[in-house]
């Protein structure tokens, strides 16, 4: 009786397991591509607390549905249940088990964030203070040799993005980094929190105005990906979004040049559209925040890649 | 109503002010706790009925990728009041109803040992209720900034006025925090001081513990949050720049004063449900509650770290690298406590003689979604998961699981199990049944689909998104309608069963405690003769009498 | 073990063993007068526990102005050099003292010395009172204000706040002090006094933490 009993413990452990592991593999595809070194390490993190997960989550509901499914009380049987109002060993082992369990999570969690490494030192904090709208004067210079970019500066406001490549003497409103590279990025902001959020790269950094922060990730995969403003901003939170161009290092340096070409145009912005559409079915017309005006840059983002909502204007 | 005799009227006035089946005495000011218990929870109902309409609002709008339904300004007014109007105007009032109901029952008190300040403390929650929903007709709206109202954004005063929604906001959750601490001092005076005979520390429900470690919580964490709410009000009404950073402020400061409420405010919020939990199961599985002393005590244990886990909610905030590690640990942490009572409830249910009835569903359905929250809590502590996470529909969807799941239906289940008790009605078990049904169905099709979402990178708060992300939102939307639809057939039950229910017998689920050996609804005074405990709760299968005067306890014509 | 002997409110609760007809009769015309056993005991638990809540407001006020003053670029507002020490350290000296007058106050009336108790009592206020206007005479002269800067700020809202408790001290002393002519008035207990006293050593224990983070730390 007990051998069956082990039997079934046993089948049952070793089916849970395989489960879990195969859903720790399917996690993978759950995310956006892996477009930067980072988002290896997280999706890796990520399948690993899936699989464990699943386990725990199984294993604590396969033993309620089986006590719902086979320990029901008959109509008529008013009895009670055994007794038992505890078990020692029993609650020392799923006081230890889970204890060690976490540890090891949060261990591991540290060595993957400390692998990332994607955020500067946030104890020197560069307070721009009242000149905060100004642009920063001096940025920290690259001193990681030969190869390594200069840092590009990310400038959110509500409801624009703005890139700024200093020492090429570039603005966009679309972000080109080159492929394989560490990239350095400062994020500021010029009236509200917002953040610094790109799906694809797994990464994110809340932009604190009245501070300039360092944030620094590799690309690698080619592509155009989307940045999400991931911190409430206002209104048109929703709307501030921006295009991702990971292009090849010979690629990016072409965009660069091509840029610091062109004379510097009226970017296209999704929140300053939709104000000036400003036709929604039900608006009671409450006085909000206007939103920034676009920006003047050498590139614009195309306005078919963030549509405004409601009537498109016709140009 | 036209074939009302004079005489029936007369007698529906007959009973005094003080007897339990006189209706009037829930529009009064009355000082009895079971009256104010009921009266917290039919108005957390009303609002949480409020606040559901919101929702259905913002589903209606996310059910399509564009911003086409409402105004992007009134759509962030309505996320805005939804999470405002669901965590002060109904689970916190709710809970308190629960336990103002409850607590004095299980120890043994004739009433809580401040009435006229319970009172009090209850009347304002109409009148912030009432600010709250006037700030929809001020000039600019309702805050349109978050439950959090992070600043800046909730600096920025577009109108120029000084009444604004925001303002109003401040001012309704102030007088909110000043009711909690009315009700906090209460209850933990209450528990500390109030308790029958024989009713030691060890003999308490379950339930009287959980009351007990989230009220404590609120002692400590609600200041922190009026600190911050006034210096945020002084930010915006009298021109200081505490958190305003052009004028040399700290934004992030708030954000802690926030959070080190706030994240322990969800404690307050489950903890109870917890006791819930622990009531329900041992009462519908026929065993004793397994591991009593360590589910009791791991609830303070759970207050005691609540404190200091709460920059997790900043681990993408303006928090250094060793801010965020140290957070992970100590969070890491919480889910040690909270994990044993999860297998200590799972060991009561193991072995029992189950019954099925419309409480057990709704607890061991939140059990259930309590435990996939856990889950995906632990993997949300994970900073470099966090990271990518954060602000994302993948924290709506498991904060969901958590307040809807785990809280809502542990709600339900309480409101069920304690119906016969307070109405002195029996409830429709075919329409609790369907109730539960559409409940568990409609909180797993609203909020699951909100996973995938996060982890594909849809932000919280948009009115609009890219079209990628629309397949899951309909669904999303598909099952919040449904949870409107939910409340349809509990509300005919509990309606219909109170006017009308089969009368209720003194324990109808031959459940264990001091509640249940006085009749349904009790007298006013509760107790004729205070009870004198005898035995731990629980006593399950053990054929032990809990008191040593069973008979006492009431007068006899007033027992059924 | 007698019931009875664990907790004093028992004692109060022997009395509700009445009769039904009685009680109802009662809650006819005061509501629940059965439920009116809030003796002195649990108002003083539970004022202490409500002390214990209010400071941690005080708690986070100081945090954030260590914070501010650790983390801030421009801690105080340009011309200011500092704050003067002398009037505030005069200031503490009597709010500190007041405690200990309030304290022999407090013994007086243990003794049934109701005399004692009313003039020192008095004196207590007063000192309150000089303090609340050593603070007054302080804000006016200073050459800063409540919008300048974090500094200004924190400054105002800590002694602001802080006075405020000192104010509701002083009323809470006044209208003690008039209660203490009804007749009768202390034979069901002295929690008023009790309450207030705390309360005022609870104003300045605060005060003392005030004054070294804002005049003595540099």
């Amino acid at each position: 009786m007990n051998l069956r009993l082990i039997v079934s413990i046993g089948t049952a452990a070793i089916a849970l397991t395989l489960i879990s592991l195969w859903m720790g593999q399917q996690s993978y595809g759950w995310f956006p591509p892996q477009a930067s070194a980072e988002s290896i390490l997280v999706d890796q993190l990520f399948s690993f607390l899936v699989a464990l997960g699943t386990f725990i989550f199984l294993g604590v509901i396969g033993v309620i549905v089986y006590a719902v499914l086979f320990q029901q009380a008959g109509k008529y049987d008013t009895s009670d249940g055994p007794p038992i109002e505890g078990n020692v060993p029993l609650e020392i082992i799923w006081t230890a088990i889970p204890f060690a369990l976490v540890i090891w999570i949060a261990f591991y969690s540290y060595q993957i964030y400390d692998q990332m490494s994607i955020l500067g030192p946030m104890e020197h904090v560069h307070k721009t203070g009242i000149a905060m709208a100004a642009p920063a004067k001096d940025v920290a210079p690259a001193d990681e040799g030969s190869g390594a970019i200069a840092p590009i500066e990310v400038h959110a406001r509500q409801w624009v993005w703005e890139f700024r490549y200093p020492d090429r003497n570039v603005t966009s409103t679309e972000l080109h980094l080159p492929n394989n590279q560490r990239v350095k990025l400062v994020l500021q902001s010029e009236d509200v929190l917002h953040g610094f959020f790109v799906p694809a790269f797994r990464i994110k950094q809340d932009i604190i105005p009245g501070r300039a922060i360092d944030f620094e990730f590799t690309p690698i995969r080619e592509g155009r990906y989307r940045l999400r403003d991931s911190q409430y901003s206002g209104t048109y939170f929703a709307a501030m979004q921006a295009d991702v161009v990971v292009d090849s290092p010979e690629a990016y340096e072409q965009w660069l040049t091509a840029a610091a070409a062109q004379p510097p145009t009226v970017a296209y912005n999704r929140a300053f559209d939709e104000y000036r559409l400003a036709q929604n079915p039900i608006s009671p017309g409450w006085k909000i925040v206007e939103p920034a005006a676009p920006p003047l840059v050498n590139v614009s983002t195309s306005p078919s890649s963030n549509p405004p909502s409601g009537e498109v204007s016709n140009p | 109503m036209t074939n009302l005799s004079v005489e029936a009227i007369a007698q529906v006035e007959q009973p005094l002010p003080g007897a339990p089946d006189n209706w009037r005495r829930f529009f009064s000011f009355s000082t009895d706790h079971k009256v104010i218990g009921i009266q917290y929870l039919v108005t957390a109902f009303f609002f949480f009925l409020v606040g559901g309409l919101l929702a259905m609002i913002m589903r209606g709008e996310l059910i399509t990728p564009e911003s086409d339904l409402v105004d992007r300004a009134v759509y962030n007014a309505m996320f805005t009041m939804h999470g405002t109007i669901m965590l002060f105007l109904w689970t916190f009032p709710a809970l308190l109803g629960l336990s103002n109901y409850l607590v004095p029952l299980m120890i043994g008190a004739q009433d809580m040992a401040f009435p006229r300040l319970n009172a009090v403390a209850f009347w304002m929650v109409p009148v912030f209720g009432f600010i709250l929903m006037a700030s929809f007709f001020v000039p600019g709206g309702p805050a349109q900034s978050g439950w959090w109202a992070y600043p800046p954004v909730s600096l920025q005063n577009p109108t120029g006025n000084l009444i604004t929604g925001q303002t109003l906001w401040l001012l309704a959750v102030a007088i909110s925090g000043v009711a909690s601490i009315m009700g906090a001092v209460n209850f933990v005076t209450t528990i500390a001081r109030m308790r029958a005979p024989g009713m030691t520390w060890f003999r308490m429900p379950v339930f009287v513990w959980t009351v007990l470690a989230a009220q404590i919580i609120q002692l400590f964490g609600l200041p922190a949050l009026t600190a911050g709410a006034v210096m945020l009000l002084l930010d915006i009404t009298a021109g200081t720049s505490f958190f305003d950073p052009a004028k040399g402020g700290d934004p992030i400061l708030f954000q802690h004063f926030f959070w080190f409420y706030s994240h322990p405010a969800v404690y307050v919020i489950i903890l109870p449900i917890f006791g819930v939990f622990s009531e329900i199961f041992p009462v519908y599985a026929r065993k004793p509650l397994f591991g009593y002393k360590v589910v009791a005590i791991s609830s303070l244990i759970i207050t005691g770290l609540s404190g200091v886990v709460w920059v997790h909610h900043m681990f993408a905030s303006g928090t250094p690298g060793w801010m965020r590690m140290l957070f992970m640990a100590t969070t890491m942490l919480i889910s040690v406590p909270t994990g044993i009572k999860v297998f200590a409830w799972v060991a009561t249910i193991w072995g029992g003689k189950l019954r099925l009835n419309t409480p057990m569903l709704f607890a061991l359905g939140g059990l259930t979604m309590f435990v996939f929250a856990g889950v995906t809590g632990i993997m949300l502590a994970a900073v470099p998961f966090d990271i990518h996470v954060n602000n994302t529909y993948f924290v709506v969807g498991h904060f969901h699981y958590v307040i809807y799941g785990a809280v809502v239906m542990g709600m339900y289940a309480a409101l069920y199990h304690w119906f016969p008790k307070m109405t002195g009605r029996m409830y429709s078990e075919g329409l609790g049944k369907l109730h539960f049904a559409l409940t568990f169905l409609g909180t797993n099709l609203n909020f699951f689909p909100m996973h995938p979402l996060g982890l594909m990178g849809m932000p919280r708060r948009v009115a609009s998104y890219d079209p990628e992300f629309a397949f899951w939102n309909v669904i999303a939307s598909l099952g919040g309608f449904l949870l409107g639809i939910s409340t349809l057939p509990f509300l005919l039950n509990f309606i219909g069963s109170w006017v009308q229910g089969e009368k209720a017998p003194k324990n109808p689920w031959r459940a264990i405690g001091l509640e249940w050996l006085i009749s349904s609804p009790p007298s006013a005074e509760n107790f004729e003769e205070l009870p004198i405990v005898i035995a731990e709760p629980y006593g399950y299968g053990k054929d032990e009498p809990l008191v040593a005067n069973p008979d006492a306890l009431e007068v006899a014509h007033e027992s059924r | 073990m007698n019931p009875a002997e664990l907790d004093p409110t028992l004692n109060a609760q022997g009395e509700i063993s009445q009769p039904l007809e009685t009680h109802a009769a009662h809650s006819a015309h005061s509501a629940h007068s059965a439920h009116t056993h809030d003796d002195a005991g649990n108002r003083m638990f539970g004022f202490i526990v409500f002390l214990l809540s209010e400071s941690v407001i005080f708690l986070s006020f100081f945090v954030g102005y260590v914070v501010y003053k650790t983390s801030a670029l421009e801690w105080l507002p340009p011309g200011v050099t500092g704050l003067e020490i002398r009037e505030p350290a005069i200031n503490t000296v009597v709010l500190v003292s007041s405690s200990f007058v309030i304290y022999i106050a407090e013994r007086f009336l243990h003794n049934k010395n109701l005399w004692g108790f009313r003039a020192f009592w008095l004196l207590t206020a007063i000192m309150g009172s000089y303090f609340l206007y050593g603070q007054a005479v302080e804000w006016s002269g200073l050459p800063f204000g409540f919008t300048d800067g974090v500094f200004g700020g924190s400054f105002y809202l800590l002694t602001g706040f802080h006075g405020l408790h000192v104010l509701t001290g002083v009323l809470l002393q006044l209208i003690m002090l008039g209660r203490s002519f009804i007749p009768g008035n202390y034979d069901k207990g002295e929690f008023g006094v009790a309450a207030t006293s705390l309360f005022w050593h609870f104003v300045d224990v605060i005060w003392i933490l005030l004054f070294v983070l804002i005049y003595v730390w540099k």
